[in-house]
C-alpha cells in the first residue's frame, strides 16, 4: 500500500507545500529564544506603544510585548494539538487493532462504544468542562482525545481486516508466529500511513479547538494563546493596533492551520486506498 | 477521516443524547463544595442575600436526575443571573438568528458546493478543474477567525459597506421591506465567512466522490442509452456523490459549530455564540450549562433525521435492512 509513497508524496505540490509552511514555522519557533527578549508575562512597558526596535510589534492593553505573547501563543497551540493528535493515535490504533485482532465480543462492544462518542458532539462536551473546572490545557487535550478517537479506530479496524486476511499473515501464523509477534512486525508497519493521516487531521482539528476556546476565554487568561490575543485586540479595533497586533496572530494561526491541511490532504491522497484509483 | 455507509445506529444517537444529558446534570454536582458557591464565587454577578437563597433552595431542594430529567423536558432550565431572565427565553431568542445565519450559509455552501464539486469532476484533468481544487484546498487551511477578521477589517471598517456588528440596527422602526434589507445587510458578513469557510469541504468532498463514480460502467450505459449529457452527469452521477455529502454532515456538524460560535462573536451577532460567550466571560453556569445541552440535542436530532434521510436516498440501505 505504501511502497513508492514516500516518492510519490516528495513530488505532490500540497505535501511539499504544507511541509514547507510547518518546517518554517516550527523553525521559526525553534529560533525563539534568539529572536523572544521579553517574558510574554512582563507588564512593565508602556501599554498600546507602538512597534519600536524594543518591541517589534508593541505592546498590548496590559503593558505586555505582543510578539513574545505571539511566539509563546504559537508554542501552545502547536503542543495541544500535537499532544490531542498523539493520544487520540494512541488509543484509536489500539482500540482499532485489538478490535480487529480478536473481532466477537469485543469488536462489538468497542464499535457501538465508537458509535455513541461519534454522536457525541466532543466541542460541546469540551466547552461544559471547561466552564466548570477550569482545568489546565493538558487535561483538556486528554478529553478531547478521548472523545475523537472513534474514527481512527474504525479506519484502523477497517484496513487491520484486510491485512490480516493477506496470505503472508496466514504463512507467518503456519510457521508458528504469536499473536503479538503478527501484530507487531506485520499489521503495525502496514498501517503506518493511517496513522500519519489520522495524526496530522486530529492535531489539525485540535489546534482549531484550541484557539476557538481561548478566543471564547474558556482556557486560562494566564496562558498566550492565539484565540486570546485575536480577542483581546479585537476590543480595541477603534485604535490603530490592526497590522500590529490583530493581523499578527490571524496570520501565524493561518499558516499554522492552513500547512497542517495540506499535510492532511496530501496524505490522505497519496495513501487512501479508495482514494488511490482515482488521482 | 471517511466513512462508508450510513453512521451510528439510531441507539447510538439515543446513548449519546443521554450522555450529554447526565452529563450537564452530574458535571456542576462534581465542583468542589456547594454548587452555589463554587458558581459564584468567581463571578462578576454579585447576589442578595434572598437571591442566593433561592439559588440554594431551588438546587438542593430538586436533587436527583429524575427531576432534572423533568425540568428538562418541561423547558424549567433555571434563571440566568447575568441577564435576569428565564435560560430557556433568552436560548429561544437568540435561536432565531444562529438558524437563519447557520441554515442560510450552510445550504448555499452546499449548493454552490456540489454543483461547483459535480462539475469540476466532469472536466477532469482541465485547467478549470486544476484551479479550482487548488482554490479550495487553499480556502480550506483558511480558518474562520482568519477569514472573519479580514473581512470585518475590510468591508466594515476600512470600506464601511457593512455594519459590523449586530443583527440589525438597534431601535430603528422600519417597514417591512426595509428591515428586511436591514438584516441582510447585517448578515452579509458573517454569512459570506461562513460561506467561504463550509464551501471547500463541500467542493472538495463531492469531486472526489464524483471522481470515483466516473469509472463507473452505468454511466457508458447511459450514455450509450444516448440521454442528454445533463441527465447523466446529475440523474445517474451526481446523485450518488450526494451521499458522503449527507454521511460526512454528522462529522462536520460539531465543527460548523464551532465556527458559527467564533464567527457570531466576531461580528456580535445576538445568536447563541454570542449569548454564549457573553454567558461565559460572566461566569454564568447556568447559562452555559444550558445553551450547551441544547445545542447537543439540537446537533444530535438533526443527526439523526439525516440518518434516516440517508436510507431514503439510497435505496440500498433501505433494502437491505
Amino acid at each position: 500500500m505504501h511502497l513508492n509513497a514516500a516518492k510519490r508524496l516528495a513530488r505532490d505540490p500540497w505535501f511539499i507545500a504544507g511541509a514547507g509552511i510547518s518546517g518554517l514555522i516550527i523553525l521559526f519557533l525553534a529560533s525563539s529564544p534568539l529572536l523572544v527578549v521579553h517574558d510574554p508575562h512582563d507588564m512593565d512597558f508602556i501599554p498600546f506603544s507602538p512597534p519600536s526596535a524594543e518591541h517589534w510589534l508593541g505592546v498590548n492593553d496590559g503593558g505586555m510585548d505582543i510578539f513574545s505573547e505571539l511566539m509563546a501563543g504559537m508554542k501552545n497551540t502547536l503542543h495541544f494539538g500535537l499532544l490531542t493528535g498523539l493520544v487520540c493515535l494512541i488509543i484509536g490504533a489500539c482500540a482499532g487493532l485489538f478490535s480487529a485482532w480478536f473481532r466477537g465480543i469485543p469488536d462489538l462492544i468497542i464499535m457501538r462504544l465508537s458509535d455513541v462518542f461519534l454522536a457525541v458532539p466532543a466541542v460541546m462536551v469540551l466547552i461544559l468542562v471547561a466552564a466548570f473546572f477550569r482545568p489546565s490545557p493538558f487535561y483538556l487535550a486528554l478529553v478531547l482525545a478521548a472523545l475523537s478517537w472513534p474514527t481512527i479506530a474504525k479506519v484502523i479496524r477497517a484496513q487491520t481486516l484486510v491485512v490480516k486476511a493477506g496470505m503472508h499473515i496466514h504463512s507467518s501464523r503456519q510457521m508458528g508466529a504469536s499473536g503479538l509477534y503478527v501484530i507487531r512486525r506485520h499489521l503495525m508497519p502496514e498501517l503506518y500511513p493511517l496513522y500519519l493521516i489520522g495524526f496530522v487531521s486530529k492535531a489539525r482539528m485540535a489546534m482549531f479547538m484550541e484557539v476557538s476556546l481561548s478566543f471564547l476565554g474558556l482556557l486560562d487568561p494566564g496562558r498566550k494563546s492565539l484565540g486570546m490575543m485575536i480577542n483581546y485586540a479585537l476590543r480595541y479595533y477603534y485604535l490603530d493596533i490592526w497590522w500590529s497586533w490583530l493581523l499578527p496572530p490571524v496570520i501565524c494561526l493561518t499558516l499554522l492551520i492552513m500547512g497542517v491541511t495540506f499535510l492532511a490532504l496530501s496524505l490522505e491522497k497519496i495513501f487512501d486506498p479508495r482514494l488511490k484509483e482515482i488521482m | 477521516m471517511r466513512r462508508t455507509g450510513p453512521g451510528p445506529h439510531i441507539l447510538a444517537y439515543a446513548l449519546a443524547a443521554l450522555v450529554m444529558v447526565y452529563a450537564s446534570y452530574l458535571l456542576p454536582r462534581m465542583l468542589p463544595g456547594d454548587f452555589v458557591s463554587a458558581m459564584y464565587s468567581s463571578s462578576h454577578v454579585t447576589l442578595s442575600a434572598a437571591q442566593e437563597q433561592e439559588l440554594r433552595s431551588y438546587y438542593t431542594g430538586r436533587d436527583g436526575f429524575v427531576w432534572y430529567l423533568k425540568d428538562l423536558v418541561t423547558f424549567e432550565w433555571g434563571y440566568s443571573y447575568a441577564f435576569l431572565s428565564p435560560i430557556s427565553r433568552l436560548i429561544l431568542q437568540a435561536l432565531p438568528w444562529t438558524l437563519l445565519l447557520m441554515g442560510s450559509a450552510h445550504i448555499l455552501s452546499m449548493v454552490a458546493g456540489f454543483f461547483a464539486g459535480v462539475e469540476a469532476a466532469w472536466r477532469r484533468g482541465s485547467t478549470t478543474e486544476k484551479s479550482g481544487v487548488g482554490l479550495m484546498t487553499v480556502l480550506q487551511g483558511i480558518p474562520e477567525i482568519g477569514t472573519g477578521v479580514i473581512l470585518l477589517m475590510v468591508f466594515a471598517f476600512y470600506l464601511g459597506w457593512f455594519p459590523a456588528a449586530g443583527g440589525e440596527t438597534a431601535y430603528a422602526e422600519f417597514s417591512g421591506l426595509e428591515r428586511a434589507t436591514d438584516i441582510l445587510k447585517h448578515l452579509a458578513l458573517p454569512f459570506t465567512t461562513l460561506f467561504l469557510a463550509y464551501l471547500p469541504g463541500n467542493f472538495l468532498l463531492t469531486r472526489a466522490g464524483m471522481a470515483m463514480i466516473l469509472k463507473k460502467q452505468y454511466l457508458e450505459t447511459a450514455r450509450a442509452k444516448g440521454l442528454p449529457p445533463m441527465r447523466v452527469r446529475y440523474a445517474h452521477a451526481a446523485r450518488n456523490a450526494l451521499l458522503p455529502m449527507v454521511t460526512r454532515f454528522g462529522l462536520r456538524i460539531a465543527f460548523m459549530v464551532t465556527g458559527a460560535l467564533i464567527i457570531e462573536t466576531i461580528y456580535s451577532y445576538p445568536g447563541l455564540g454570542t449569548l454564549l460567550f457573553n454567558a461565559i466571560s460572566q461566569r454564568d453556569l447556568p447559562l452555559v450549562q444550558g445553551i450547551v445541552l441544547f445545542s447537543s440535542l439540537a446537533i444530535l436530532l438533526i443527526n439523526l433525521a439525516l440518518e434516516s434521510a440517508y436510507g431514503f436516498l439510497d435505496p440500498r440501505v433501505r433494502y437491505a435492512s
